[in-house]
C-alpha cells in the first residue's frame, strides 16, 4: 500500500485550507446552489403567466402556439374574431359536454381559478390576434335559427363534398360524416370549423369553400343541420 | 492566566482521568497492515454524521414540525434566513454522503471478513447503524413534507399495509391515523431527532468501543484462516510484532479523507443547493411525478418493473429475508478465509448486488414509470400525427389526450414511458387486437371497456392504426382483406 508521510504541519494548513474554504464557500453570495425566485415553487392555482397556462392546460389538445394540434387552433384570426368572451369563457370553464373538451374551471371540477381562466383568455388575444379585417362578413359565431337538413345536402354537395366525398366515403380529406365522428363533437363546434376553418391543418374558411362564393349564415346553419341529423341515436354515444 | 487554566485542566482530568483514555486510545497498537486507505470509510461516515447532528440541531431551531407550518419554514430557510440555504444543502447532501459512504463501509468490512470471530457484534451493531441511517434519510426526506415526501410515505405505508391481519395497525401507527396528516409530521419528527438519533449515538458508542477493545481488523491474507481457539492470540502477535500506535499513522489516513469528504461536501452544497422542497403536500395537486430520494430510487424502479403479483410477496419477504440475511452472516460463515481471493462466492455477490442497485438506481432516474401526470394537457399531438388525419383519426388523436393515454405512452418521444412507445403500435398489432388492448387492458394498462363509449374506441383505433412509419406497412390480420391505411 502506498501511504502518503504527513507531519502535523500538513495536517495543520490542511485544516486551514478546508476552513478557509468552506467560509467563502459559505459567505459568498451568488453561489450557484443558492435557490433563486423562479425556482420557488407555485401553488398551481397561483401561477399567473400565460405561456405555462396555455402550455401546462391547452397545448396538449389545441397545439404548442395555439396551432397545428388535434382540436382546433387557438392562433386562428378568424375564429378569435367571431367568438365573444362570454362563449369563450363558457367553453374554457364548463367544457362542451359530451365531447373531449373537458371543464377548467374550479367550479366545474376542473384546475384552474376564475382568474387564470381571465388570464388564459386575454392571453390567447393578445398573442394571437391577427390582421384586422380577417373576418369582415363571417356568419354570427352562435346561429339565430336553426338549419335546414334538407338544403344543408345541397350545400354540403357543392361546397364541401369536392374534399370530404360523397356519401360519406371520404375524398381528398376524410369523411365528416362518419357515425363515430359525429358522436364525438358538438354541432357548435362543427359550425366553428365551418366558419374559421382550421388554417394550420389546410381547412379552408367560409368564403373559400368555393372560392368566390363564401358560405351564407343560412348555408352555415342548414349544412350543421344536415350533418347533425346524420348523427346516430345514443346508444353508440353511450358507455357500454 | 495560562496557568489558572491548567490548573483547572488538572483538576478535571485528576477527576474524569479523560487525559489517559485518550493517550491509550490514540496509542493503542493497530496492525501495521490496516493503517491503509481501504480502512478510512468508517471514520468519514462518522465524521459526516457529527456534521448531520450539528446542522441538524441548527435546523431544528427553525423548522416546525406542524403540517401547516413545515413546508413554509422551509422556504423561510431556503429565501429569508441568510445562508439557510446553505445549511439545508449541507444537511440534505450530508445524508447522501452519510449513505453513500456508509455502504461502501459496509462493502470494504464485508470483503475484509471483518466480521468473523471475534467481531461478529460489531458487525452486528454495524447493521443497526446501517438501519438507523436509512430510518434518518427516510424520515428526514419526510419532514421536507412536499410531495416527494408523499411519494416516500405513500410506498412506505403501501409496504406496512400488505402485512396480513396487522397490516392496518402498523399504517396507522406510522401515519398517526389512516391518512397522511399533521400527526405523521408530529411523529416522523420525533423519530427523526429524537428516537433515531438517540438509537445512532448509543450504537456508534458501542460499535467504537468494540472496535478499540477487540482491535481493527487486519489486512486479510489468503490461507490466513480464522479459528476460534487461535485467533485471539494470533492477532496479539501480529499487533505485537507488526503493529504500531493508531496516532498518527492510522489516523492520518483518515483525517486526511475526513477533510476531503468534508470539502467536497462543502462543494457539492454550494453548487447542488439544497433538495426540494418542491410542491406542497396537498393531494389535491398532481404534478408531474413525485420522485423518492436516490438512495430509494432503486426500490422505485423494482416496484415499476415487478409483475403486480409478485409485489405482494416481495415487499413482505424481501425486506426481511435480506435484513435477517445481513444479521445472521457472522453467525453463518463466523471462521474460515478472511481474504476476498479466497472467497469467490462472496465476491459474486458483491458484484451482483452492486450492479442490481446500480443498475435500477440509474433506470429510476431517468425512466419515469410512473405516469406523467400532466402530459394528457401539455404535450401536444406531434404535428405529423395531425397533418393529413381524416376528423374521426384527430379526434382519436384528441381522445389519447383526453384519456389520458398520454400519461403512460409516449408519442414523438414525449409523455410517459410506462407503457411502450404508441408511434408505431400499427406495426406491432392488427386494429383488432388494439381494440382488445383498450377495452381489456392488461400487462399493467388498464382496462378502458366501461370508460369508452363505442364511437371514443372507433377513434382511437382508427388514430392508432396510423400509428406505422412512413414505408413500414401496418401489421395484418391475416384473416382479413388488407384495409388501405387510412381508411375507416
Ligand atoms: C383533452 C383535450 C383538450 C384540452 C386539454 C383542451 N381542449 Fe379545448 N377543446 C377540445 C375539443 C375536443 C374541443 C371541441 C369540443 C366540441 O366539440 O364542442 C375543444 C373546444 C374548445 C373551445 C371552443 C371551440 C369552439 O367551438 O368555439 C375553446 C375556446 C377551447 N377548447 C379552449 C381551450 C382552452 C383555453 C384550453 C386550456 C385551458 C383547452 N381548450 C384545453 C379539446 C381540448
Ligand atoms: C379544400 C378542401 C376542403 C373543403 C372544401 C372542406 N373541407 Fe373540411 N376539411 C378539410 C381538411 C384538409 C380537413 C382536415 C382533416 C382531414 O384532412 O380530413 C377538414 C376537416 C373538417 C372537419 C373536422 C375538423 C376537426 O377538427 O375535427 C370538419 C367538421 C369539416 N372539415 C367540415 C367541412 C364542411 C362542413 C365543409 C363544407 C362547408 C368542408 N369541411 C369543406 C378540407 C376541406
Ligand atoms: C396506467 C398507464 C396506462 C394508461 C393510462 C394507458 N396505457 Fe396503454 N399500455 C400500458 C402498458 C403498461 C402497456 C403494455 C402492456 C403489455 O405489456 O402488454 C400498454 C399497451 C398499450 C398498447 C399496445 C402497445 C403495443 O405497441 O404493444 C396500446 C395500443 C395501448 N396501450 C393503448 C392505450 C390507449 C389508447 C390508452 C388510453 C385510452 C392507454 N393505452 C392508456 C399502460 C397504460
Amino acid at each position: 500500500m502506498t501511504s502518503i508521510k504527513l507531519n502535523s504541519r500538513s495536517l495543520k494548513s490542511l485544516l486551514a485550507i478546508v476552513s478557509l474554504a468552506g467560509t467563502f464557500l459559505a459567505g459568498c453570495d451568488s453561489l450557484p446552489g443558492r435557490p433563486t425566485q423562479a425556482e420557488l415553487p407555485l401553488r398551481p392555482s397561483n401561477v399567473t403567466d400565460f405561456a405555462t397556462l396555455y402550455g401546462e392546460n391547452c397545448a396538449g389538445c389545441h397545439g404548442a402556439d395555439g396551432k397545428s394540434g388535434a382540436a382546433i387552433a387557438m392562433n386562428n384570426p378568424v375564429y378569435l374574431a367571431i367568438i365573444d368572451d362570454a362563449s369563450m369563457r363558457r367553453v374554457i370553464a364548463n367544457g362542451s359536454p359530451g365531447t373531449a373538451m373537458p371543464p377548467f374551471a374550479q367550479s366545474a371540477g376542473g384546475p384552474l381559478t376564475d382568474r387564470q381562466i381571465d388570464l388564459l383568455m386575454r392571453g390567447i388575444r393578445k398573442s394571437w390576434t391577427g390582421a384586422p379585417g380577417a373576418a369582415e362578413g363571417a356568419p354570427p359565431y352562435f346561429s339565430s335559427t336553426a338549419g335546414d337538413s334538407s338544403r344543408g345536402a345541397q350545400v354540403y354537395a357543392t361546397s364541401c363534398q369536392s374534399c370530404h366525398g360523397p356519401d360519406g366515403r371520404g375524398g381528398s380529406a376524410g369523411s365528416i360524416e362518419d357515425a363515430s365522428y359525429l358522436s364525438l363533437i358538438s354541432n357548435q363546434y362543427l359550425r366553428t370549423i365551418v366558419i374559421a376553418g382550421r388554417p394550420d391543418i389546410g381547412h379552408p374558411d367560409w368564403k373559400h369553400d368555393v372560392s368566390g362564393q363564401p358560405l351564407t349564415p343560412e348555408q352555415v346553419s342548414d349544412v350543421v343541420a344536415w350533418l347533425a341529423s346524420k348523427r346516430p341515436p345514443p346508444p353508440l354515444a353511450q358507455s357500454n | 492566566m495560562t496557568d489558572l487554566l491548567k490548573s483547572i485542566g488538572r483538576w478535571l482530568d485528576a477527576r474524569l482521568q479523560l487525559g489517559q483514555t485518550i493517550a491509550d486510545v490514540a496509542a493503542h497498537p493497530v496492525p501495521r497492515s490496516s493503517a491503509s486507505w481501504w480502512y478510512i470509510f468508517g471514520s468519514a461516515t462518522l465524521v459526516v454524521f457529527i456534521l448531520q447532528v450539528v446542522t441538524g440541531i441548527c435546523l431544528a431551531t427553525v423548522y416546525t414540525p406542524a403540517a401547516d407550518r413545515a413546508w413554509d419554514s422551509l422556504i423561510y430557510l431556503n429565501y429569508h434566513q441568510p445562508l439557510g440555504w446553505y445549511l439545508r444543502a449541507l444537511h440534505g447532501w450530508g445524508s447522501n454522503f452519510m449513505v453513500a459512504l456508509m455502504f461502501i463501509h459496509l462493502l470494504q468490512v464485508f470483503l475484509f471478513g471483518a466480521y468473523k470471530f471475534p467481531r461478529e457484534l460489531t458487525w452486528v451493531a454495524g447493521c443497526v447503524l446501517l438501519l438507523c441511517t436509512l430510518g434518518m434519510a427516510f424520515t428526514g426526506q419526510v419532514l421536507r413534507f412536499d410531495q416527494n415526501a408523499y411519494w416516500g410515505l405513500g410506498i412506505g405505508a403501501s409496504i406496512a399495509g400488505r402485512t396480513p391481519i396487522i397490516g392496518f395497525k402498523v399504517v396507522d401507527l406510522i401515519l398517526g391515523g389512516p391518512i397522511i396528516a399533521g400527526e405523521t409530521l408530529s411523529r416522523f419528527f420525533a423519530l427523526h431527532v429524537f428516537v433515531i438519533p438517540a438509537l445512532l449515538i448509543g450504537f456508534v458508542g458501542l460499535h467504537l468501543y468494540l472496535v478499540l477493545r477487540l482491535g481493527i481488523n487486519e489486512w486479510p491474507m489468503p490461507g490466513r484462516i480464522v479459528r476460534r481457539n487461535s485467533y485471539i492470540a494470533e492477532y496479539q502477535e501480529l499487533v505485537h510484532k507488526d503493529g504500531e500506535p493508531f496516532m498518527p499513522h492510522a489516523a492520518q489516513k483518515d483525517l486526511v479523507f475526513a477533510g476531503l469528504i468534508i470539502l467536497s461536501l462543502l462543494v457539492v452544497a454550494a453548487i447542488a443547493g439544497p433538495i426540494g422542497p418542491n410542491g406542497q403536500p396537498d393531494p389535491t395537486i398532481i404534478q408531474t411525478v413525485p420522485r423518492p430520494d436516490f438512495f430509494f430510487l432503486w426500490l422505485f424502479s423494482l416496484f415499476a418493473l415487478l409483475p403486480p403479483w409478485t409485489e405482494t410477496v416481495l415487499m413482505l419477504t424481501g425486506p426481511v429475508a435480506v435484513i435477517g440475511l445481513l444479521f445472521a452472516l457472522p453467525f453463518i460463515s463466523g471462521t474460515g478465509e478472511k481474504s476476498w481471493r479466497r472467497r469467490p462466492f462472496s465476491v459474486v455477490i458483491v458484484i451482483l448486488a452492486v450492479t442490481l442497485v446500480g443498475t435500477l438506481t440509474w433506470l429510476g432516474t431517468f425512466s419515469p414509470w410512473s405516469p406523467v401526470m400532466d402530459a394528457w394537457s401539455a404535450t401536444p399531438t406531434p404535428i405529423d400525427y395531425v397533418k393529413g388525419r381524416t376528423p374521426l383519426e384527430l379526434q382519436g388523436a384528441v381522445l389519447v389526450q383526453s384519456k389520458q393515454c398520454r400519461n403512460c405512452h409516449s408519442l414523438g418521444g414525449e409523455g410517459g414511458m410506462r407503457g411502450p412507445a404508441l408511434d408505431d403500435t400499427a406495426t406491432r398489432l392488427t386494429r383488432d387486437q388494439i381494440v382488445r388492448q383498450i377495452i381489456q387492458g392488461g400487462g399493467n394498462m388498464p382496462a378502458y371497456g366501461k370508460n369508452l363509449t363505442p364511437a371514443e374506441v372507433n377513434a382511437l383505433v382508427a388514430f392508432l392504426a396510423t400509428m406505422h412509419p412512413r414505408g413500414e406497412p401496418p401489421a395484418r390480420d391475416s384473416a382479413r382483406p388488407a384495409l388501405p391505411a387510412s381508411s375507416q
